[in-house]
């Protein structure tokens, strides 16, 4: 045994999308409680391409956990927000099919801004 | 009735992080998040840091599905080691950290290594509090992870070419992909190592060195 090893267990999540959920699950019944309403009908995202997070996904794991809470009939609305950049050189905006940018479009530089593509956001919610 | 919520999901996470944060930079202690797929040397790229003569005092999160030999690996090197099993989850989150952080000597530690769960996902996703996030790529892997796995790359302030001893018997292209991590990330600092060797070690140890001292 070593006597400097420490170890702690959690049993919590699985996928990825799972911990998102609850996050997710955790913010809208909070809000729901706040805004004085006892049912959250749906939520409306915004998820971006390059935000890692798989749409069906995220909705199978709501799905599974929203049992026995203010969502327990929610539906989840997933608006998928594509990447875009900003070129730093020719100052072009643009954007892309992929999850990722290489290069400005129109004139090639490696330097650019993502402008968006990483959103993980809660836009607002019908309750009832 | 509609209400706005505008409302970041992973906030939650990124608030703890934050909090991490502050507890390590209250401890003068440098933290390093280091991820890779299961495999790729995480661990042995640990011994080997740990092997070399450095003024750097590290303490080691380690993050598992399941078991602990991992820390007992580097539970050998005498240093001070915290073993999570997550149970399933794909990644360490912040919350996981905030709750072992205290058992760790802090004050007698300037680097924390964060042994993040072996996947080339999830971990990239959720801040667990560190100063920088530094990913391990094993030349096996194939030269397609960085436009399959872009957010990972674009996370990391470091990447690790692990098994470079074994470029002689694969066909894997090393300068695609240093050229497209270079693409997603352009101040991404590239190591060739060898953990079995111990070639690339030195340098790598002395980047890291330098950059607990800026921290």
């Amino acid at each position: 045994m070593l006597t400097k090893k420490k170890r702690r267990s959690f049993l919590r999540d699985r996928m990825h999308e799972v911990s998102i959920a609850l996050d997710l699950l955790n913010i809208a019944t909070e809000q729901c409680r706040k805004s004085g309403y006892s049912k959250i009908e749906a939520i409306n995202l915004k998820i971006g391409r390059a935000s890692g997070i798989m749409p069906d996904a995220l909705i199978f794991s709501f799905d599974a956990i929203k049992k026995d809470s203010l969502a327990d009939t929610a539906l989840l609305n997933i608006e998928e927000v594509p990447v875009s950049g900003e070129c730093s050189d020719c100052s072009s905006k643009f954007t892309v099919d992929e999850e990722y940018i290489l290069s400005c479009p129109v004139c090639n530089s490696n330097s650019f801004n993502i402008i968006s593509g990483r959103e993980m956001d809660i836009i607002d919610m019908e309750v009832s | 009735m509609k209400i706005k919520v505008v409302a970041k999901i992973l906030e939650a996470n990124e608030r703890i992080a934050q909090e991490n944060r502050r507890i390590f930079d209250d401890a003068g202690v440098f933290v390093v998040n280091l991820m890779s797929a299961p495999g790729a040397g995480k661990t042995s790229l640990l011994e080997k840091t740990l092997s070399e003569k450095t003024d750097l005092k590290i303490g080691v999160i380690e993050g598992d599905i399941a078991g602990s030999d991992d820390a007992e690996r580097i539970g050998r090197f005498g240093v001070p080691v915290i073993q999570i099993n997550t149970g399933g989850a794909c990644h360490l989150d912040a919350n996981m950290i905030n709750e072992v952080i205290k058992e760790l000597p802090l004050n007698e530690l300037n680097v924390v290594f964060i042994e993040n769960v072996g996947n080339l996902v999830c971990p990239a996703e959720f801040k667990v509090g560190e100063d920088m996030k530094v990913m391990l790529l094993s030349i096996t892997e194939g030269h397609d992870k960085p436009l399959k796995y872009p957010l990972m790359f674009q996370e990391s302030s470091a990447l690790l070419l692990n098994k470079i001893d074994l470029a002689p018997y694969l066909d894997v292209d090393i300068n695609k992909i240093k050229r497209d991590a270079l693409s997603l990330n352009p101040n991404i600092m590239i190591f060739e190592v060898s953990c079995k060797t111990g070639e690339g070690i030195a340098d790598w140890v002395k980047w890291l060195s330098n950059k607990t001292e800026k921290g």
